[in-house]
């Protein structure tokens, strides 16, 4: 999927108003229980400046009159596509949301790994549903090559990568990063597995290979039904394109896409309540996971 | 060594205890004929623990808007008795076994804020499931682990090894204070309640926090048990850090669900959010607490 449109600028904020802590709680739960995403204390100021533009846009002076007309206007269906739009952005990096990526990494691919080796069936499949430029499919490759090392080789692995636009899969297929999206890796990491390119960086062959990037619209229902017997999925940040219904279908979709033992990941303050109770949902250190049993 | 480390401790004649107004009125709270007036009295009996429960009632925690609360009854009337049971278990808990270096000074730190963060996580859980504990929870939440920190006061070497075992093994760690102790947290903590004459909810939730099924106090011994593991698993763990929940699969869960509690009606994920966005709003109580205890030391 597109992560969104052009990201919206951080900046703009409007001097004449702010948001009051009360207008944010009902703004937040607005938001949550329209898109299934969290907006926590500490991003209430990023809120404050995204949905400045949405108050520009609509000629409203404060953020309270902004949530009345989401609410009550017979016109907020068009303006909560606008508001969704601008509260998600592009923004992919590496080893984003740290306790996620510590929850794969440290509880679901080790627990995944031993029941399979102790079956004697190595093979993992994994998906990466919405890759944008490659970053979280390529951080996954290396969590696994960090894990196994020289063990690898025993082992049959392929992270699915995929994303509906074509210019974030040539970007992710040409593996080049700049500094900024690297900024979380850590510098053991960076040397291991980068290689500097002028003022960019590209990732080293072994990880490439894990990766296979692949177009796929995911409202393609018979095409998404062909991605079969999946270990762990990330579809982080993708869900608020789809409707609740559609969500729904999808989220079904994704669970018969698992093996059972399999986790889904969604984005860190995502939420499937009211979507799906199909999976047992895993409270990790900081992270949720979504479990099929 | 197992059975020395309890024998030990229970034979500590100057073991710490909480003032005796505090337990008074964790005491009388469980009595349904209380009044505000017999609750101000008492405290009043211990100027100091009135000036810090005051202080605490205007500290930048609780303050609404400029009015100063200036009387107890006043305290009582508009914040309401389970508000100040849990601000007087509060000041006098965390008042109890000062650290005595940096180092232990950070240990505290982190235990006290996973005490707050389970008692606060135990009343918002009272509130969305309509419990009517009544400040009960708090204090539960809050004196909880007590056998910690009196394990870290007096077998602190043993202590902190257990802490690195757990870390180390993945193993919970009453299995390695057992191990390496002897005893746990538990035994401890239970022994302590009773010692301090306690009402029988807290020894209950001492000694089964870690398997509610076995609690006379099943409920409220539930409900820590599930505050406390949501404690844990946001940033606000003391130890145990490295756990996978799954809370539908808990004995906690279930006890409250066979109590006809609609915890399938939770949103867990919500829940989950606005649990760690409380993370803030712990630092500020201990803060205000401990702000208190710096101010009081002037008046008193």
């Amino acid at each position: 999927m597109i992560k969104g449109p052009a990201r919206v600028s951080e900046f703009s904020t409007t001097s004449s108003s702010l948001m009051t802590d009360n207008t944010f709680r009902l703004l937040r739960d607005f938001i949550y229980e329209n898109s299934g995403i969290y907006f926590s204390d500490t991003k209430k100021a990023q809120l404050e400046n995204r949905l400045s533009l949405r108050l520009r846009a609509n000629n409203l002076s404060d953020y309270d009159k902004y949530y009345y007309l989401l609410k009550y206007d017979p016109q907020a269906g068009k303006e909560i596509r606008a508001l969704f739009d601008s509260i998600t952005t592009n923004e992919t990096s590496f080893f984003r949301s740290p306790p996620q990526i510590q929850a794969f990494q440290e509880k679901a691919l080790p627990e995944i790994m031993e029941k399979k080796g102790d079956l004697d069936n190595k093979v993992l499949r994994m998906w990466s549903a919405g890759c944008s430029t490659g970053d979280e499919p390529y951080t996954m490759g290396i969590i696994i090559k960090e894990l196994l090392n020289e063990r690898l080789s025993e082992w049959d692995i392929k992270i699915f990568a995929s994303d509906i636009s074509e210019k974030a899969l040539r970007s992710a297929r040409s593996a080049t990063y700049n500094e900024y999206t690297l900024r979380s890796v850590p510098p053991e990491i960076k040397n291991k597995y980068f290689m500097p390119n002028g003022t960019s960086y590209k990732i080293n062959d072994e990880i490439r290979m894990l990766v296979e990037l692949q177009y796929l619209n995911l409202n393609n229902t018979k095409r998404v039904r062909l991605m079969k017997d999946f270990d762990i999925i990330f579809c982080r940040n993708v869900l608020i394109y789809f409707d609740d219904e559609a969500k729904k279908r999808f989220v079904a979709q994704l669970y018969d896409n698992l093996n059972p033992g399999g986790y889904l990941f969604i984005g860190h303050s995502e939420s499937l309540h009211n979507i799906s109770r199909a999976f047992k949902l895993v409270h990790f250190p900081g992270a949720l996971g979504y479990k099929k049993e | 060594m197992a059975q020395n480390i309890f024998e030990k401790i229970k034979n500590i004649e100057d073991l710490p205890t909480l003032p005796s107004v505090s337990m008074d009125v964790i005491r009388l709270a469980q009595s349904s004929d209380i009044s505000i007036n017999q609750i101000s009295e008492r405290i009043y009996t211990d100027p100091p623990l009135a000036t810090k429960v005051l202080k605490m009632a205007n500290s930048a925690y609780y303050r609404r808007g400029s009015r100063q609360i200036d009387t107890l009854h006043r305290a009582l009337v508009l914040m309401g008795l389970s508000e100040i049971i849990s601000i007087i278990t509060s000041v006098s808990a965390l008042s109890i076994l000062p650290p005595k270096n940096s180092e232990s000074a950070s240990i505290r730190n982190s235990f006290w804020e996973h005490c707050v963060a389970t008692g606060l996580i135990a009343k918002y859980i009272d509130k969305k499931l309509c419990m009517q504990n009544k400040g009960k929870e708090f204090v539960g939440g809050l004196l909880h682990d007590i056998g910690k920190i009196i394990l870290d006061e007096y077998c602190h070497d043993e202590f902190i090894q257990s802490h690195e075992m757990s870390k180390k093994t993945g193993c919970p760690i009453y299995e390695a204070e057992m191990e390496l102790l002897g005893t746990n947290h538990m035994e401890i903590g239970h022994f302590l309640m009773s010692r301090w004459n306690l009402p029988s909810y807290l020894a209950d939730i001492n000694l089964w926090h870690h398997d509610p099924s076995n609690a006379e106090s099943k409920e409220i011994t539930a409900l820590i048990s599930l505050s406390d593991i949501l404690a844990k698993s946001s940033i606000l763990s003391f130890g145990d850090q490295n756990s996978c929940y799954v809370l539908k699969d808990e004995d906690s869960w279930n006890i409250l669900k066979g109590l006809g509690y609609p915890m399938d009606d939770l949103d867990l994920e919500k829940m989950t959010f606005e649990i760690e966005d409380m993370s803030a709003e712990v630092k500020t109580y201990i803060a205000s607490i401990t702000e208190d205890d710096k101010g009081a030391g002037k008046s008193e």
